[in-house]
């Protein structure tokens, strides 16, 4: 995912913001990382490029 | 991998993923007379990510997408779509930032035995009376709608015109139908909506 992706993502479950942790990147796109929600302490992955914003229950 | 060549967009195809069909065609080709270059643009449920490449083949747009279908994700994905894995506008903050909002739901009237297992019942299965995910739709799509944006929504006659159109009224959503086609036993069209 693109780092401006962040402007429009929330958190699933509470709606609020979201802290972006970089684990590996390239020049244009974040490949796999966390987006972080402090509000309801939950991580949501980002795995080759693809930001999973499905709350854990559901994850597969 | 199959390739779906289309207006300068060349789309692959995946098992487990909605193949673009009648519908998927109508839609693409209403949202390209609509869509302007600038525009900031959501689809919802994109399955291969046709409508979403379409136009970024031939606008200059900011496109994202959503979808729920891990197998479409990843199709979308290959396809050069921005794709978010979430259910319909989950993962989407609420702050009015699209000028169009495009939407081919599952509708059609789908009966507890008529559900397909897996990950495809989600691109059919609109519920007893096909508008389901319509209905659940239509309650959010303000709060991501920018002021004058448009919703872009396909159904068939078999999901009922009158029915949605009454729901999106509901929801103060006025609409019309801007593209349709005859399509062996149905009717698809498309809806244009817009808050007001």
């Amino acid at each position: 995912m693109k780092k401006d992706l962040m402007e429009i993502l929330a958190c699933p479950i509470c709606k609020g913001d979201l802290v972006l942790n970089v684990e590996k990147e390239d020049e244009n796109e974040v490949i796999s990382g966390t987006l972080y929600c402090s509000v309801c302490n939950e991580y949501y992955p980002i795995e080759e490029g693809i930001p999973n914003m499905l709350p854990p229950d559901l994850r597969e | 991998m199959v390739t779906i060549n289309y207006k300068n967009a060349a789309i692959n195809r995946a098992d487990n993923v909605y193949e673009p069909a009648e519908d998927s065609f109508l839609l693409a080709d209403a949202a390209l007379e609509i869509c302007t270059d600038g525009m900031h643009i959501l689809e919802i449920g994109t399955g291969t990510g046709f409508v979403a490449a379409v136009l970024q083949a031939n606008k200059d747009i900011r496109l994202v997408a959503t979808e729920i279908n891990p197998y479409a994700v990843e199709c979308a994905s290959s396809n050069g779509v921005s794709v978010i894995r979430t259910d319909m506008f989950a993962g989407i903050k609420k702050n009015k930032s699209f000028d169009i909002v495009i939407f081919n739901p599952p509708y059609l009237p789908t009966s507890d035995d008529e559900k397909v297992p897996g990950w495809l019942n989600y691109a059919f299965d609109g519920g007893r009376n096909g508008r389901d995910a319509i209905v659940g739709f239509m309650k959010e799509v303000s709060n991501y709608l920018s002021e004058n944006g448009i919703i872009l929504l396909l159904i068939s006659s078999l999901t009922g015109i009158d029915e949605v159109k009454e729901i999106m009224r509901e929801h103060g959503i006025q609409s019309g139908i801007i593209a349709r086609t005859k399509c062996s036993f149905e009717e698809l069209v498309v809806i244009e909506g817009r808050i007001v």
